[in-house]
């Protein structure tokens, strides 16, 4: 690995180079510096001597001070100068008690030498990558036909000499964009269709179905939903229901299938309320502010007041922007240029945001009526307004004639009185019903017009001293050089506007973060890595891109495009990046093991999520029904058991919900299923941008010996007996065939034919299994096959 | 990575099951262990703990520091022990019961300033060389107050279960973060692999309340996340075939697998994951036929049966897990966790209503069990390498909670954990709370605490991991654009007083 490292940062030394000339948009001493200097430096140096911590009056952060003459009279680093620049000789020392950095291991060779050289060329400062305009790069030249992704994809390879990518064969390539758009596998007669088609136009009418399928907003907005740390309870001793969450899942599946404009989301989803009018959705995607833990009887309000609105601030700065302002909270960022004023200038954005309420979750914060079909948020809200004063005239007549009644004794009920008070106490029966069955959401809600002061806390303490020098306005991060925030309360002087002033600004071509930041997550989500690794960390601290002007070129094509994700997939699609196979080249294999340049697709496992339905499609019993409230699969009782109150909080759906898509399945915080837990599904208290994938004994022990494995091998057996056909003699190979072609969509060899029988025969004649066992656990086998499991 | 090994997924292509599970004897835990994350995984990850990629997140570790143990056996007393009335001494309590004196407490029931003292309810008796005061509680436990170090002055940031639950297992007081059982294996690996390395044992009434969250890994990968060891049946979930596929049946199945999946191999030989993959079926088989051995107590003697109250139904349950501790032990897991109390109310120490029904109770089912622990600890040789720690979430108010009655309310503000065995001094009793037993007042400030007294939960939890040969200031975990740390951002030391 760490030579693997080495590799990278020499090979992309070379590319800076050779694009410093092919761009003509970045000098190579800028490539070098952002590459491979900063990293190294926010890494080892900036705890000490960056924008937080100035340690012997040095800070490294930027050019002026670290080249300026420090208070010892040494210069740290003297421009040009390699042997005048005390850095050098510190890094280099042998004497303990002067190396830097003094604590962990002194720098490699290669990262003393890269040092060197940049101090020697001149030492040159560039701002950070991320942070500067985005302006769409020059196409590198490339052979008529070249798609511009490819174009910057292998002209890099060219240059560091590895080889072209060669192209996946078309079974492989279904099976890849089925799950790389809707998360499940392609059906056999779209295997069959597309190995048969060979018009050139095939790819892309496959890629536009895929795009079309309602599958795919489902799988879509399971990438987003890890974004947004979704979960429907609150965590904590009660780990309570969070009302109508559901509904903001649905919402993200139906914005993705409608190919929302990723503008028009990121607004929807912060200030959506704030909206002239709100439609529906605007009011069910402000859930978002309401998906993160909540601790329902806190030790300190105050604190947890504050740890609420941290989360916020967090999820919103990792999400949209890829800055994790949420290190800013307590000092300033300790190695990026991100301060204490930055952090609470976020938060005062948020700051009147209301919380989910005081021990009890509080209806009038967190729910809001919804128009059904395409009626607009007031038309709902007069219909809830006539409802309560209908019920307020029910009521009144009903206590007038309550009145008469008390006054006059019982002679005054006559025949006609007794109607009259039953067709009102009908009246507001039918009242409550008709408020109870309208559709409510999961909203965010404010104070009101007016927000409090916001101040920043010194260590993050909540009761620090509000001094006047420390009161911050709403603003954005000073880095990036923003605008002044446009704030305009709401006219229904519901709210600050405040938080429509932050979402238009994240929303906005001019934010250089945003579109660099979801075109890195739309590439991520294709090929299981970002160009930028570290997704929703685009600071010093995160990976460095190893395609800088791929990415800036997705991100401007992405907002040229109206923000619409749609087409960004498709181009990338496109490309013969995506089309790649994944088999190894020895050679390419040694010099870029981690395959940073894309000389092949990387396989990849199947997601929890996709694991789960592909073992329900598999069996038969996949249920495509969409949206509504969440399912509940049956636990094994040892997993309900380790809750304080076994059982509480889950359902228990019939099998045929269970077999509904696991985007559907309840997500309960104190209660992982364990088929989804095992294999690595976000835990849902914190943004995940990344899911882990890890391999263990334990998801074997699940895959092998787990109810829900074989109850679906039984079902996935029923079919394979069902549809195998053939006639006695060759049954069984019949049936081994059948499943190797549902489960892995492609025919079956006969060398697996011949096993799979072979494994038949011995559990029927040696084991003593009998025939219909026998063909289960052969299914059971074929669910636990790698290539079950793995994409190539 | 990939420099340092080449699993040779390829090699025990075509060998009989025979020769391969005789190599595996040899060579299998280094392909088992191997890449048992993907790299793409170990790329994401390029700022993990020392800015140096992990190789193997499951292979055993060397320590940081030099290790004075090797497992820990946290016996989790969940509800909240009344320290007034187990091992924090008060004797001029007893005097004051029934009158309403000035204390600042804050409980469930809120914040006051003053309460009805409730005398403690059980006499204490001085036991050992040390002298140590020991209520009649724990006849048995006090016998080994020579080997045990009492931290009389913890505090928790919150008096509330669910929050005060999270803080002891994961330092935070919200959900998340990983335990203090993720944090070991994390730092140190395990070094049995047919043994999860961090296994939880709950009380036969339930979990805890927030239940997984208790043993969750939070941010990190479910690698270190804890396992319920179950005590019926099965140990742990899914371990057993169910009893339509005989074990024979399930090996042909697992073998045909392998062989498809090496076939499979055979052209993506450079996929690390798809070898790991392959042999985690190994791995499970193993397990499968060795984890059982290690819950089976018909190995023990009957006196070992006795001396843990086997025999006896009100111990049987809890001294059952703790001779089952003892065995994990032995067999190398690196963090056990057993529960007394689970679900609500009196099934835990959380003595609201009843005090002294509530702590006969649950001391009654454990005090013989955890005297046992140690004692067969100590002659088996284990004790020198197994940090015991003993304690709830927080302890109880000197006050009564209501108007009438014994029952007091929770309180973070000062309380009593213990630890024993490897890397601590026994018959010391370090910290003081004040002459109420409501409040650490020793040692000053410098303990995690900020400026306040007392030992905060951060500096057991240093404790714990420094016996173990991590340092807690150095051990970290980037995530979210921080290394995190277990015992959080300010430098915490651990309890020296208490080091051997």
């Amino acid at each position: 690995m760490a030579s693997g490292w080495t590799v990278q940062t020499r090979s992309w030394f070379a590319v800076g180079l050779l694009l410093g000339e092919i761009g003509g948009g970045s000098t190579a001493a800028d490539t070098t510096f952002t590459r491979d200097i900063q990293p190294l430096l926010a890494r080892r140096c900036y705890s000490c001597h960056g924008p937080d911590t100035h340690e012997a009056g040095l800070r490294l952060d930027q050019a002026n001070s670290a080249t300026a003459e420090l208070p010892s009279g040494m210069r740290a680093i003297t421009p040009g100068e390699a042997a005048a620049s005390e850095v050098v000789a510190r890094i280099t020392s042998t004497d303990p008690d002067l190396r830097m950095p003094p604590e962990g291991k002194p720098l490699t060779a290669d990262e003393i030498d890269s040092l060197t050289a940049w101090i020697t060329a001149g030492a040159e400062w560039s701002a950070h990558w991320a942070f500067r305009p985005l302006a769409r790069p020059a196409v590198p030249p490339a052979a008529e036909g070249t798609s511009p992704i490819d174009a910057f994809i292998e002209s890099h390879l060219i240059a560091q000499g590895l080889p072209l990518p060669r192209a996946a064969d078309k079974a492989t390539l279904l099976r890849r964009v089925t799950y790389g758009l809707t998360g499940l596998p392609p059906s056999e007669p779209e295997m069959r269709d597309f190995l048969g088609d060979d018009s050139p136009d095939a790819w892309e009418r496959v890629v536009d179905r895929l795009l079309a399928s309602p599958h795919y907003g489902e799988h879509q907005a399971r990438h987003w939903l890890d974004l947004v740390r979704f979960a429907e309870t609150n965590s904590f001793e009660r780990d309570g229901v969070k009302p109508h969450a559901w509904r903001y899942r649905d919402y993200v599946i139906r914005s993705l299938n409608d190919d929302k404009a990723y503008d028009r989301f990121v607004i929807e989803q912060l200030a959506g309320d704030e909206l002239p009018d709100p439609s529906a959705d605007a009011l069910i995607a402000t859930g978002f502010y309401r998906l993160g833990l909540w601790d329902d009887e806190p030790a300190d309000k105050l604190q947890a007041r504050f740890d609420t609105l941290d989360d916020i601030v967090s999820t919103t700065g990792q999400t949209f922007l890829g800055l994790t302002i949420n290190c800013a909270r307590c000092h300033d960022h300790k190695i990026d240029p991100l301060t204490q004023r930055d952090y609470y200038g976020m938060l005062a954005f948020f700051q009147n945001v209301t919380p989910m309420g005081d021990r009890q979750m509080n209806p009038a914060f967190i729910e809001r009526v919804i128009p059904a079909g395409n009626g607009t948020v007031t038309d709902a809200e007069h219909a809830v307004q006539d409802l309560a004063r209908r019920r307020a005239e029910a009521e009144a007549n009903l206590a007038a004639i309550h009145k008469r009644l008390a006054e006059h004794g019982q002679q005054a009920l006559d025949d006609l009185t007794r109607k009259d008070l039953a067709a009102w106490e009908n009246a507001l029966r039918d009242l409550d019903a008709e408020r109870a069955s309208l559709p409510l959401a999961l909203v965010v809600s404010e104070f009101g017009p007016d927000a409090p002061e916001t101040f920043v806390l010194p260590r993050g303490n909540p009761r620090a001293e509000p001094r006047p020098e420390l009161r911050v306005e709403p603003g954005f991060p000073e880095v990036l050089a923003p605008p002044a925030p446009a704030i305009t309360p709401t006219p229904n002087g519901r709210s600050t506007g405040r938080r429509m002033a932050l979402a238009r600004w994240i929303a906005s071509a001019e934010n250089p973060l945003t579109a660099r930041v979801m075109a890195n997550r739309v590439w991520q989500w294709l090929f299981g890595r970002g160009l930028v690794r570290s997704t929703s960390n685009f600071g010093l601290m995160g990976d460095p891109p190893t395609h800088p002007e791929l990415l800036d070129w997705l991100a401007t094509e992405l907002v040229a495009n109206g923000w619409r994700l749609k087409a960004l997939h498709k181009t990338i699609l496109l490309s013969r990046a995506y089309q790649a196979a994944s088999t190894a080249h020895p050679e390419a294999l040694a010099r870029d093991p981690l395959n940073d340049a894309f000389w092949r697709f990387d396989q990849r496992r199947l997601s929890a999520e996709e694991l789960r339905d592909s073992i329900h499609v598999a069996s038969g019993r996949f249920n495509p029904r969409m949206f509504g409230p969440g399912v509940y699969p049956t636990l094994p009782e040892e997993v309900l058991a380790t809750q304080s109150v076994p059982g509480a909080g889950w359902g228990n759906s019939p099998p045929e919900e269970q077999a509904r898509r696991s985007i559907y399945v309840h997500v309960k915080r104190t209660l992982p299923v364990p088929i989804l837990a095992d294999y690595d599904v976000a835990d849902p208290d914190a943004a995940c941008p990344v899911r882990f994938v890890t391999t263990q004994p334990t998801q074997a022990l699940g895959m092998m010996n787990g109810d829900f494995l074989h109850a679906q091998a039984r079902e996935f057996a029923a079919r394979v007996r069902r549809e195998a056909g053939g006639t006695n003699a060759d049954q069984t190979a019949a049936m081994v065939r059948r499943a190797v072609e549902i489960a892995l969509v492609r025919p079956a060899s006969d060398a697996e034919v011949n096993r799979g029988v072979a494994l038949i025969d011995t559990l029927e004649t040696v084991d003593g299994v009998d025939p219909s066992r026998a063909l289960e656990l052969y299914c059971l086998m074929v669910l636990n096959l790698n290539e079950f499991v793995y994409l190539d | 990575m990939s420099d340092d090994h080449t699993p040779h997924g390829r090699g025990f292509c075509g060998r009989t099951r025979r020769e391969f599970f005789w190599e595996a004897g040899a060579s299998f835990a280094g392909l088992a262990l191997a890449g048992l994350l993907d790299q793409g995984f170990f790329a994401r990850q390029t700022r993990a703990a020392t800015g140096v990629p992990f190789v193997n997140p499951l292979a055993a570790k060397p320590p940081m520091i030099t290790p004075r143990a090797k497992s820990v056996i946290f016996l989790f007393m969940y509800g909240g022990p009344s320290q007034v009335d187990t091992f924090d001494y008060k004797p001029t309590l007893y005097g004051l019961d029934g009158k309403t004196v000035p204390v600042k407490t804050k409980g469930r029931g809120g914040e006051r300033n003053e309460g009805r003292v409730v005398g403690p309810k059980w006499k204490f008796q001085q036991y050992g060389d040390c002298g140590k005061w020991v209520s009649d509680l724990f006849p048995n436990v006090a016998r080994h107050v020579d080997k045990i170090a009492f931290l009389h002055s913890m505090t928790a940031d919150s008096p509330i279960h669910g929050s005060a639950m999270l803080q002891m297992n994961s330092g935070k007081i919200q959900s998340g973060a990983p335990c203090l059982g993720s944090w070991v294996n994390y730092g140190l690996g395990s070094v049995n692999e047919n043994l999860p390395g961090f296994l939880v044992m709950l009380d036969r009434t339930g979990g805890p309340i927030s239940g997984a969250k208790n043993w969750s890994s939070g941010y990190m990968p479910a690698t270190y996340q804890g396992t319920v060891l179950k005590s019926k049946g099965p140990p742990i979930l899914d371990l057993a075939p169910p009893e339509d596929m005989p074990l024979d049946a399930q090996r042909a199945m697992l073998d045909a697998l392998r062989e498809a999946n090496e076939a499979h191999l055979l052209s993506r030989g450079d996929n690390t994951e798809l070898a790991a993959r392959i042999a985690s079926y190994e791995l499970a088989w193993k397990m499968q036929e060795h984890a059982p051995e290690a819950v089976d107590l018909a190995q023990e003697t009957a006196e070992t049966k006795r001396l843990y109250g086997l025999d006896n139904p009100r111990t049987a349950h809890f001294g059952r897990q703790c001779l089952l501790a003892r065995r994990l032990v032995e067999r190398g897991v690196r963090f056990i966790q057993v529960y007394s109390g689970g679900a609500h109310n009196d099934d835990n120490w959380d003595a609201h209503g009843d005090l002294v029904k509530n702590h006969e109770f649950h001391a009654g089912n454990t005090d013989q069990p955890v005297a046992a622990l140690l004692e067969d600890l100590e002659r088996t040789g284990l004790l020198d390498e197994t940090l015991v720690i003993w304690g709830g979430e927080f302890g109880r108010q000197p006050t009564a909670e209501y108007a009438e009655g014994t029952g007091r309310d929770h309180n973070s503000y000062g309380f009593t954990m213990w630890a024993a065995g490897g890397g601590i001094k026994g018959g010391v009793s370090v910290g003081e709370t004040d002459e109420l037993g409501s409040a650490a007042i020793s040692p000053g400030p410098g303990h995690g605490n900020g400026d306040k007294p007392g030992f905060h939960v951060k500096s057991l939890h240093a404790t714990v991991l420094h016996c173990l040969g991590l340092d807690p200031n150095r051990l970290s975990y980037f995530f979210g654009g921080l290394d995190q740390k277990l015992v959080g951002v300010e430098h915490v030391e651990p309890i020296h007083e208490i080091l051997a």
